[in-house]
């Protein structure tokens, strides 16, 4: 026999349930999931968790925190009691906050694109949320690599989509078949409102961000077509590079770096300015007098997939040795 | 008469310790605590009841010993209603979970499902009696790895070095090697990892580029989804399976590290679809691929087709859809999420055609 609704004395938070020390004798806590009656809590599944007798009390943790707004049921030593988390006022919902590439124009080729959102997200089903509307208000279908292993940053915030790599790149059969994904036209990048954050609450409304799509590039970044901005000695004034063209945010971040003349590292600052057309590094200590280099590695890309190496749909000319190159390319200034 | 029994028992006992003391080499390197797994993508078993973990969230890959589980009999498995039991096992909706992979141990049939949840916490969990109960992971006798790229290593003291990731899309292991193919968020590019194991410093990585038969005129760098090492002819060899859908065999001696290596397609399975996982099984003296895709149904390739087939497909398939190269069969299993290999037979997680999400086991007469 179970007595329900009674004076148990406890509290709850995301990631416990205490009961208070009474004169009840100590028992386990089971909880389950949704408002269980009576009848029917030896038919249902109670949630993974520990019970500790801690100093205060009786204590539940379980495996995950409870979520928002969801209902359990408590049941302690023939007692039940039902709780929930209400989502606390001041919860500050879930938004896009950034989209890479920025440009309003984009290459038709275009490869890949970063999502920043404001907190940690639920990368569960996460490409149903996500979607491209073309100019007459048509979904594009096929148009986002699912991966069964999204790739977000460790932090959850950013979310890098590959836009299919199987109709991007010329020849295959997804290209043949469908063709690419985008056309000379206007679209629509959706994130729906029902996509989550960690702790389960969705966006407040959907995300929309116009662009245009224009020529294709085919045309591999040069660094030495890139202009310096060249910082003023004694100073941490910002270092600025003037790529020619947008360059690829993710690749960018993890491939450059600045050494002196004994190739020591400088520490900084990186960021990309101006929809990613200048890449700026403000050092952490005063610029001296000196040499410096600039080093890229091959991997940095332009929004279509074409690193410094290599175009993306490269033709196939001698396929007999075609190891990936891992030469670093550099560029030189001066402080005087 | 009492000597000679005493001389069997030590003779046994002996053979019985030089066992374990071989058994322990491949744990050596093995400690007990917390392995701080963050996610798990993808498991697969080693020798020994070692499971090997994919964590992509913090790029390694960790080896647990799950020796101590008792053989069970999981011959009559059927969990019906799979998402909405793991999510009520955590108290949540079946919105934030994703079971990420299912392994069954072969030394003693214990199933495992790992799930990954929106908090970020990963769970272990083992079928014992058609029941699902949990399995620790923060006190555990294990070994890790780092997945991190030498040129992440080189440069992990620079600031802003959090977006690299590396997925785990599959892992399996053989012969004192684990071996791994993914993607990363950096280059389209089908790296193969192989890691000696016990772990050392040591890890090979090559690419493993293929022909893909419906275009001759531009490289193919896609990611291998789901592989298997087996042996083709006598010799080891990686059968790896790719988005849209291409079957490439790799000479696995002929894998060099840092190389570029390209295989040869033996069958294309039809567009639009990606293969989820691949088995091998053995029945009565023959043996079988089994591969579980995104749009197509359960196939069944026989080996012997496989080893048959000399050719390489270099030219385009015209009809849409369709399939070239080696024969196989479509199986009635259709919406397979997971595929691992129980017994004589196999074990499969399937969405069926009435929405309800199912562990259990396909009938063995399927791979007689």
């Amino acid at each position: 026999m179970y007595a329900q609704q009674s004076s148990l004395e406890f509290t709850f938070t995301k990631n416990k349930v205490l009961i208070k020390k009474d004169k009840l004798p100590e028992g386990r806590i089971v909880i389950f999931k949704g408002e269980i009656s009576e009848d029917k809590l030896d038919s249902s599944t109670p949630i993974l968790g520990k019970t500790i007798k801690a100093q205060e009390g009786t204590l539940f943790t379980p495996v995950v925190p409870f979520g928002w707004n969801q209902k359990y049921t408590l049941v302690y030593n023939h007692i039940i009691e039902y709780f929930k988390l209400t989502i606390p006022e001041n919860y500050e919902p879930l938004s896009v906050t950034k989209i890479y590439p920025s440009a309003t124009i984009l290459p038709s080729n275009l490869l890949k694109l970063y999502i920043q959102f404001s907190k940690p997200i639920n990368t569960t089903s996460i490409y149903n949320h996500i979607r491209f509307i073309n100019h007459a208000g048509d979904t594009l279908s096929k148009t986002i690599l699912p991966l069964e292993n999204p790739l977000i940053s460790d932090d959850k915030t950013v979310l890098t989509l590959w836009i299919e790599p199987g109709r991007q790149k010329r020849g295959l059969k997804p290209n043949q078949q469908l063709g690419p994904v985008f056309n000379k036209e206007t679209y629509r990048l959706i994130v729906t409102k029902n996509i989550k954050d960690n702790n389960g609450v969705s966006m407040q409304k959907d995300f929309i961000h116009p662009f245009s799509i224009g020529d294709t590039d085919r045309i591999k970044p040069t660094i030495d077509d890139w202009k310096i901005d060249i910082p003023k000695t004694n100073s941490t004034s910002k270092l600025l590079i003037r790529c020619n063209e947008s360059m690829d945010y993710g690749s960018v971040r993890d491939n450059i770096y600045i050494v002196d003349s004994s190739m020591q590292e400088i520490k900084g600052t990186w960021q990309l300015l101006e929809q990613e057309t200048i890449l700026s590094f403000q050092p952490i200590e005063l610029w001296k007098n000196g040499y410096y280099q600039i080093l890229c590695n091959p991997e940095i890309e332009d929004l279509a997939g074409n690193n410094l190496n290599r175009l993306f749909d490269k033709e196939i000319k001698n396929t007999s040795n075609n190891q990936s190159n891992h030469q670093k390319y550099s560029l030189g200034f001066t402080i005087n | 008469m009492k000597t000679l029994i005493t001389l069997i028992i030590a003779f046994i006992l002996s053979l019985f310790a030089s066992n374990a003391k071989a058994n322990s080499l491949l744990k050596i390197n093995f400690k007990t605590g917390n392995p701080g797994i963050t996610s798990i993508h993808k498991m697969t078993f080693g020798p020994e009841g070692i499971l090997f973990i994919g964590d992509s969230n913090a790029a390694q890959i960790v080896a647990i010993d799950l020796s101590e589980h008792p053989k069970l009999d999981n011959s009559k498995v059927k969990l019906d209603q799979l998402d909405k039991l793991i999510a009520d096992m955590m108290g949540t909706t079946i919105d934030q979970i994703q079971i990420t992979d299912m392994v069954v141990n072969p030394q003693n049939d214990n199933i495992y499902l790992s799930i990954n949840h929106s908090s970020g916490v990963p769970i272990l969990l083992r079928v014992e009696n058609n029941v699902l109960k949990q399995v620790p992971l923060d006190n555990v006798s294990y070994s890790k790895t780092t997945l991190l790229n030498p040129v992440t290593e080189e440069a992990k003291d620079r600031r802003g070095r959090k977006l690299r990731k590396w997925a785990v899309a599959d892992i399996k292991y053989i012969e004192g090697k684990v071996l791994l193919s993914g993607l990363s968020n950096q280059e389209f590019a089908s790296t193969f990892r192989s890691i000696d194991f016990p772990f050392s410093e040591k890890q090979d990585y090559s690419s493993l580029e293929i022909y893909h038969a419906a275009h001759g005129k531009y490289e193919t760098h896609a990611p291998i989804k789901a592989f298997i090492p087996t042996s083709i002819n006598g010799n080891l060899h990686l059968v790896a399976g790719y988005t849209c859908t291409p079957l490439v065999v790799f000479p696995m001696n002929e894998i060099k590290s840092g190389e570029h290596n390209k295989g040869r397609t033996v069958a294309e399975l039809g567009s639009g679809n990606s293969p989820v996982d691949m088995i091998e099984i053995e029945s009565e003296g023959n043996r079988y691929l089994l591969i579980a895709n995104s749009n197509r149904p359960l196939m069944k390739m026989d080996f012997k087709d496989l080893e048959a087939y000399e050719g390489s497909l270099t030219t385009p398939v015209v009809k849409k859809g369709a399939a070239v190269g080696v024969d196989y069969v479509n199986l009635p299993f259709v919406n397979v999420q997971q595929l691992d290999k129980l017994g004589d037979s196999f074990l499969i997680v399937q969405r069926e055609s009435n929405g309800n999400l199912a562990l259990k086991t396909g009938n063995s007469w399927w791979v007689k």
